[in-house]
């Protein structure tokens, strides 16, 4: 379920060669490939039906150049519809001429508001120098206060609560009260989780608005949500209404693409981008990057800003050069590999890259993944460092006799390994070996700038 | 209406309960991590085996109900009027009657559109009117394999049988998506203690439905704050605990989920608890070192009650859209579970990955809630979710 939407169009299109125009037929398969794509990732139905149509207006008879396949013609025509319509570029705070700047937290459930109230207080201190200040108004989840009181702590940012008695609308008013005098000047109304069909609880989100006049109302939205997030968001819209989202848990492998419908249907922006439990995983959300993970097309900034914090740049350098070239040997193999485990699962990582997917397909990555890695690491630290440097030594039966019984693996594991080593150099040999493949791959991503 | 509580609980009486012998209680630690994933499949077997005695299990339940009443009293009047609450609703349309009511918005725009396509439907044939229903169960977050394969056979189907009016089709439809959701949903609760782990991705709603099936649980329920990470995780158990009586197991924050798993179920062996309910931290699937830390808590408490845990509930947020089958599929391989609580179906969000989940991963689902009263939880009915799903017949 999750090939990537160049791989679908790559199939699509397959035989079509690099020049003419794409045809009405060849259009039309595309589309239905784009659009089966864009409902796996959670978009809309009407969003899509409608995004589609845009495309299929562009994509017909669209000039295919020379530098692109038809399916990377395609995809480029749809990356920049999907950039366009989430907004180009990222949205920005904008603080109150007089201070403190309130910003209210609404959302459904579990989607993250509490988590999020903590984050946005230390990202806006330590990117804006601000002076962050949080209020307790979830009176009804259990324990919700002792939790947004124990990030507080953990962060060492003040917190105003009342406990669970007043009505929240009161409790948000005297807190902002108490910051103003405090000195502090960001304050974050942290509010209960709500369904949008219990009408008493919008109402009272409507009545906390309107007594608090919040700069900014954050609708916090989990990546995951599925189709049912533009009636959210416009339930949201009608009662408290929002000028931007928090987009939330995008450290798991959801798409994301609620949050494209909510964008396309409200017009309000996502502002920020919120990964990871840990307090300091937040920033600014930057659309363009987005359009690349809803596209499963891979998202090469993320994974050059990940590579870039866990790499050695020059280290990186060079092993991208040999990886290129082909001459990539096992014992590169292990170091990248050691690398790469401090990076999260290799499987994620290979899908962030764009078109790698159709190209290892014939591999199987799963074989490649966690588990298998450690089991993959054992069999080359069981090779002699003559054998990692020259696999093709490998195909000695007793050699991997040998390494299997070093690694606790059978000969058939050690020949697999080799046998798709073998496959992933020579795939990564025509990936950078010039030529028509490297112009297919604009940006590789081990090629740090 | 609706599937009752009494029926949901399959409970054994002592002298029934045989050791699987499937699986050896000592293991050493060499052997351990290729066993690693062997648990789950033996318990499943032990639990194939034990279905024919479900019958005489549901009857046996009905023998020991003044028994369980008895331990019931003890608890909190809360309880009590949670459990009348809860008698009141299955009165009154049962949680069918809530679900239609939470669904109410969505539903009429989901089955008045349904209603159109429906009385448009001229013959199987009829190539606009699949695309309509394909697009129905896409809106509804059922996804495209799930779609492709339902519609596949409902216009298979419809052609065979000739089905000509829409009342016929509807309840073709009905068919089978109740066919794709059936399962085993029966909580199974017949050993002593019972060992319940509750896992699932953040802010899914495990705690609260953790303090929710309290209510519903027979006999004396133990709880284990197994949720040592998030901050006021252990407060929000132990609150449910005050709530309704159940003793609470926890140790500080940030303490090994694992030790204190370890405890609980010491604790329930020691102090004639019938159930234990585990809470664990909520973790994206995608963390491999946090799935290896569940990998860890179940080992742990496996290795203290050979076929624990009994039960593995993972809870999925009924608004979740398509990444609900990635969560169910990898929380399933890790943790081998045993059923999907469906959460927050009181929304807007039809809960259509139940029925991707059902067809793809093959976990039941077996509770659904649909709302935040303790009354709203309720066992899963097939028949009855596909009813809420297209409409009444």
């Amino acid at each position: 379920m999750f090939d990537t939407l160049s791989d679908r169009l790559g199939s699509a299109l397959d035989g079509v060669r690099s020049s003419g125009n794409l045809t009405e037929d060849q259009v039309k398969k595309v589309t239905r490939e784009i659009r089966l794509a864009l409902l796996e990732a959670d978009v809309n139905y009407g969003v899509v039906k409608k995004f589609v149509a845009n495309v299929r207006e562009r994509a017909t008879g669209a000039e295919v150049s020379r530098a692109l396949s038809p399916g990377q013609q395609v995809v480029k025509i749809v990356n920049e519809e999907l950039a366009s319509l989430m907004g180009g570029t990222a949205s920005k705070l904008q603080f109150a001429s007089r201070p403190p700047t309130v910003v209210m937290l609404a959302g459904l459930n579990g989607h993250g508001k509490t988590t999020t109230a903590g984050k946005l207080a230390l990202f806006v201190r330590k990117n804006s120098g601000k002076n962050p200040f949080l209020v307790a108004c979830d009176t009804y989840r259990p324990a919700a206060i002792d939790q947004l009181e124990q990030i507080g702590k953990e962060i060492g940012v003040p917190v105003y609560a009342e406990g669970t008695e007043p009505a929240p609308e009161d409790i948000a008013q005297r807190g902002i009260r108490e910051a103003r005098d405090g000195g502090y000047d960001f304050v974050i109304v942290d509010t209960a989780g709500r369904q949008v069909v219990d009408e008493p609880m919008m109402d009272e989100i409507k009545r906390v608005q309107s007594a608090v006049r919040p700069h900014s109302v954050l609708l916090v939205l989990d990546s995951a949500t599925g189709q049912n997030a533009v009636d959210v968001a416009e339930a949201f819209r009608e009662y408290a209404d929002f000028d931007g989202m928090v987009l939330t848990k995008l450290d798991g492998d959801a798409r994301g693409g609620a949050a494209l419908s909510v964008v396309s249907v409200t017009e309000r922006p996502i502002k920020f981008a919120s990964e990871g439990e840990k307090m300091g995983e937040f920033d600014y959300f930057y659309p363009d990057r987005m359009a690349g993970r809803i596209l499963g097309m891979g998202d090469v900034m993320t994974l050059i800003e990940k590579a870039e914090g866990q790499l050695d740049r020059q280290e990186a350098e060079a092993q991208s050069k040999k990886l290129m070239a082909g001459k990539f040997d096992f014992e590169d193999f292990l170091k990248q590999m050691q690398m790469i485990k401090k990076m999260g699962p290799l499987s994620s990582l290979l899908g962030m890259i764009p078109g790698l997917g159709k190209q290892l397909s014939g591999v199987n990555m799963d074989d490649l993944d966690n588990k298998a890695l450690g089991r993959v690491e054992a069999m080359i630290t069981s090779m002699t460092s003559q054998e990692r440097r020259n696999p093709k030594l490998l195909q000695n039966p007793s050699r991997a006799r040998r390494i299997a019984r070093g690694s606790g693996t059978t000969p058939q594991d050690v020949q697999k390994l080799v046998k798709q080593f073998g496959q992933m150099q020579k795939m990564m040999r025509q990936m950078g070996g010039g030529g028509r493949a490297s112009k297919r791959m604009p940006r590789m991503p081990f090629n740090m700038r | 209406m609706g599937r009752s509580w009494r029926s949901f609980f399959k409970r054994k009486k002592e002298s029934e309960v045989t050791e699987p012998t499937v699986e050896a209680p000592e293991r050493d630690e060499a052997a351990e991590e290729p066993e690693g994933l062997a648990p789950p499949v033996a318990t499943r077997e032990a639990e194939e085996a034990a279905a024919p005695e479900e019958e005489s299990a549901v009857e046996s339940a009905q023998v020991e109900e003044p028994v369980a009443d008895g331990s019931v009293a003890e608890k909190p009047a809360e309880v009590e009027q949670a459990r009348a609450e809860a008698a009141e609703q299955e009165e009154s349309g049962g949680w069918f009657g809530r679900l239609r009511q939470g669904l109410r918005r969505s539903r009429e725009s989901f089955v008045g559109q349904l209603n159109a396509a429906v009385a448009e439907f001229r013959d199987a044939g009829d190539e606009e009117f699949w695309e309509r229903v394909e697009e129905i169960l896409i809106t509804s977050d059922v996804g495209v394999p799930t779609t492709a394969r339902l519609v596949a056979e409902l216009e298979q189907e419809a052609l065979e049988k000739n089905v000509t009016s829409a009342k016929e089709l509807r309840a073709l439809m009905i068919e089978h998506a109740t066919r794709m959701l059936s399962g085993p949903v029966e909580l199974d609760v017949s050993r002593k203690p019972t060992v319940v782990l509750m896992v699932g991705v953040n802010g899914t709603g495990k705690t609260t439905n953790i303090g929710k099936l309290v209510h519903f649980l027979p006999g004396k329920v133990m709880l284990a704050a197994g949720d040592t990470f998030r901050a006021a995780a252990i407060e929000q158990l132990q609150r449910w605990g005050e709530r309704t009586g159940a003793e609470v197991i926890a140790r500080e924050r940030g303490a090994d989920s694992a030790a204190v798993a370890h405890d609980a179920v010491e604790a329930a062996k020691g102090g004639g608890a019938d159930i234990l309910l585990i809470d664990t931290a909520g973790r994206l699937h995608t963390k491999v070192n946090l799935m290896a830390e569940l990998d860890k808590v179940k080992r742990v408490i496996g290795r203290q009650m050979p076929d624990a845990p009994h039960e593995v509930l993972l809870t999925v947020d009924a608004t979740t859209g398509q990444n609900g089958l990635r969560q169910a599929k990898l929380f399933h391989e890790v943790a081998g579970v045993t059923g999907i609580i469906l959460t927050k179906l009181d929304g807007t969000a039809k809960g259509g990955i139940a029925l991707a989940i059902a067809n793809e991963v093959g976990v039941p689902i077996k509770l659904i809630s649909v709302g935040e009263q303790i009354g709203d939880l309720h066992p899963f009915d097939a028949r009855e979710f596909a009813e809420a799903l297209f409409g009444e017949l």
